[in-house]
């Protein structure tokens, strides 16, 4: 009797509010993992098929200083992407926070909006307002600007802005969530004991906000990292990060073992800059919205 | 507030998952056709390749349904035909590269084609393995440019690595579709199975790559002034002429050794396909002359279909973007067997560049 009694007051409750996040967890998210590492370290068949022999030699692949290449290239655009995205948005977060509730929130919205249309329309959206005969460049020679049309398509640079409108709000909403709370007495204290403005902003509201940049931080670069449609779409397919080359892998190519290794590189790396970030900043600092 | 920004938070993680799923339409359906007559046909194939209305009217006239689903790369099909593709689709596309070794996989069914009185209409020269396979339409790869732009007059493949074509040329993409020009610009076999040529084709196509604005997308970047060159499918460079209409000032390049590529897309019914009977059907139906030619209305391609290209409107058979003279001068895609992982590993060393 006391045992039935223990499992619906203990057991049952757990298990309806854990249950089904588990359940999804385990079925979508560990045991797919554990597929991509078990195919990791099979061959390649003619066909492109994955043949269930255990080798090495996809990870020999990987060492390969095209791997590496890529690798470098890619690390240095998620971490450029992070950086522009973290100095666009938090003055953006801090005007935001600074308003009162009610514009805040229509102000968030506004945010959001562009969000509501596919990423893919929103890309081809750039291609066309940017390529030489689109509106951008047909503005800039009707005002006189330039002579000819620019070439804005297909560049590194509108990888860049693509990869920063894409990335943007997932910077602001956790910095904000974090400016918001700040207090105002905080402030004024210290305005009070003479600081001046800018000792202020870097003593207080900068140390006291940094969870919110710390998660900002995180949700920016792991994303950014593997996206590929960006580079596909605005790079013409002439740059190449490793998101491309993973779906390469899986697409054109058809090497899923070699797909399927790079992924868990991918993981592992993302896995130690995690690792590195808390050692600066306690997990627990980490802006929960 | 707090719960407004999680609450939006989350949509915009939603949203991030059907990204990729964007160009992909699953039409897996359920699977009806357990007795009698079928009522539902898979189809996998490119997108924007076959005219919406026929597919409505063939579904009208039989009483079916039809899925469509698409893919984005031959090697997709490939996947779907060497894994089972029987159980989930009854017809496939593919391309003439690939039937030898589907053939010796025996992973396609051969076609019975006392029920597809039609195909009496396509061409037999255009048409290999011809016991397991329709040709649907055929592509040739050649070099269009624009007349008044492009600071090049190009002749061969070799003018295309001319520096003086820096980020012009909007090009079609693959190993097996970039490869073969380069090996011809070098003189050797397109379909060469020796490293030392893929080799030496690699160093070719990165002076190519420097030149390339972009991959895919050639006929809307000619058109809308991006590129000034494009190595493309001449159904793309029709599509792209036509748009500019009187103003079309893209001309074909004027080839006068290299050959140029042509392929076929054609439609093989794979193992243990399960709409079989209505698969047929379907073959009958977009062999006929008269339903080729709508569809070449829309999808102004080159098309193996003798007597549907004599029942084309004037505008598709006076098309100048089928109007060469070297369409005899062709090679074709072979299968190279175990020699396309050294074109993969090449390739992959050109996109990820220097």
């Amino acid at each position: 009797m006391n045992r039935k009694n223990k499992f619906k007051r203990k057991t049952l409750p757990a298990l309806a509010m854990a249950g089904p996040v588990s359940l999804w967890m385990i079925l979508f998210v560990t045991l797919p993992m554990l597929y991509i590492i078990y195919i990791s370290f099979m061959s390649r068949g003619v066909f492109g098929d994955v043949v269930y022999n255990f080798s090495w030699d996809s990870y020999k692949t990987l060492l390969d200083t095209t791997y590496y290449k890529v690798i470098v290239k890619s690390i240095r655009a998620a971490a450029i992407t992070t950086v522009l995205c973290l100095i666009i948005g938090y003055p953006f977060a801090y005007y935001i926070a600074k308003k009162p509730k009610e514009v805040a929130s229509k102000l968030i919205m506004l945010i959001m909006i562009p969000f509501w249309t596919n990423s893919l329309m929103r890309l081809n959206s750039w291609l066309l307002l940017f390529q030489t005969s689109g509106p951008i460049n047909r503005f800039l020679q009707n005002t006189g600007f330039i002579d000819a049309p620019i070439n804005f398509v297909y560049t590194d640079g509108l990888v860049m802005l693509g990869l920063i409108t894409s990335m943007l709000p997932f910077a602001v909403l956790p910095m904000y969530s974090s400016i918001e709370k700040l207090s105002k007495s905080l402030l004024e204290a210290s305005a009070d004991l003479g600081a001046s403005r800018r000792t202020t902003f870097l003593r207080i509201t900068l140390p006291l906000t940094f969870p919110g940049i710390f998660s900002s931080i995180i949700l920016v670069f792991i994303p950014s990292l593997g996206i590929y449609t960006v580079t596909d779409m605005l790079g013409g397919g002439k740059v190449l990060y490793i998101g491309n080359i993973i779906k390469n892998q899986f697409g054109a190519i058809r090497n899923w073992p070699l797909g399927a290794a790079l992924s868990v590189l991918l993981i592992v790396i993302t896995g130690l800059l995690i690792f590195i970030y808390t050692r600066f900043a306690k997990i627990e600092d980490m802006e929960v919205l | 507030m707090k719960k407004t920004i999680s609450i939006l938070l989350t949509m915009v993680l939603i949203m991030g998952i059907f990204t990729g799923c964007a160009d992909k339409n699953t039409g897996s359906g359920s699977d009806s056709g357990k007795s009698g007559s079928s009522k539902e046909l898979n189809i996998y194939m490119w997108q924007q390749y076959i005219s919406d209305d026929l597919i409505a009217k063939f579904e009208e006239e039989n009483n079916v349904k039809v899925n469509l689903s698409y893919m984005s790369d031959n090697a997709d099909a490939i996947t779907k035909l060497t894994a089972g593709g029987g159980q989930e689709y009854d017809l496939i596309m593919t391309s003439d590269a690939y039937m030898e070794s589907l053939i010796k996989g025996d992973y396609i069914e051969k076609i019975n084609f006392k029920n597809i009185p039609n195909a009496s209409n396509i061409n037999e020269s255009y048409w290999t393995a011809k016991e397991y396979c329709v040709p649907y339409l055929m592509n040739y790869v050649y070099i269009i440019y624009n007349k008044d732009k492009s600071p090049v007059e190009i002749k061969s493949y070799n003018d295309l690595i001319d520096p003086a074509l820096k980020g012009q040329i909007a090009s079609i993409d693959g190993a097996r579709n970039l490869f073969p020009i380069a090996l011809i610009a070098l003189g050797y076999d397109p379909n060469s199975t020796k490293e030392s040529e893929i080799a030496e084709a690699y160093e070719w196509l990165t002076k190519y790559n420097e030149n390339i604005v972009a991959y895919g997308n050639a006929e809307q970047n000619l058109v809308n002034g991006t590129a000034s060159v494009a190595l493309t499918f001449d159904g793309n460079a029709s599509w792209a002429m036509s748009e500019l209409g009187e103003k079309n000032n893209l001309v074909i390049a004027d080839f006068e050794k290299d050959p140029v590529q042509l392929g076929f897309d054609l439609y093989v019914i794979p193992k243990g396909a399960k709409h079989v009977d209505l698969a047929e059907k379907f073959l009958n139906y977009i062999t006929d002359p008269q339903i080729m030619a709508k569809n070449l209305v829309e999808y102004p391609y080159s098309c193996p279909n003798d007597a549907a290209v004599e029942a084309a409107s004037d505008a598709y058979k006076n098309d100048p973007a089928r109007d060469f003279d070297y369409k005899k001068n062709v090679f074709f895609q072979e299968d190279v067997g175990e020699a396309i992982t050294i074109y993969n590993d090449y390739y992959q060393k050109l996109k990820v560049g220097k």
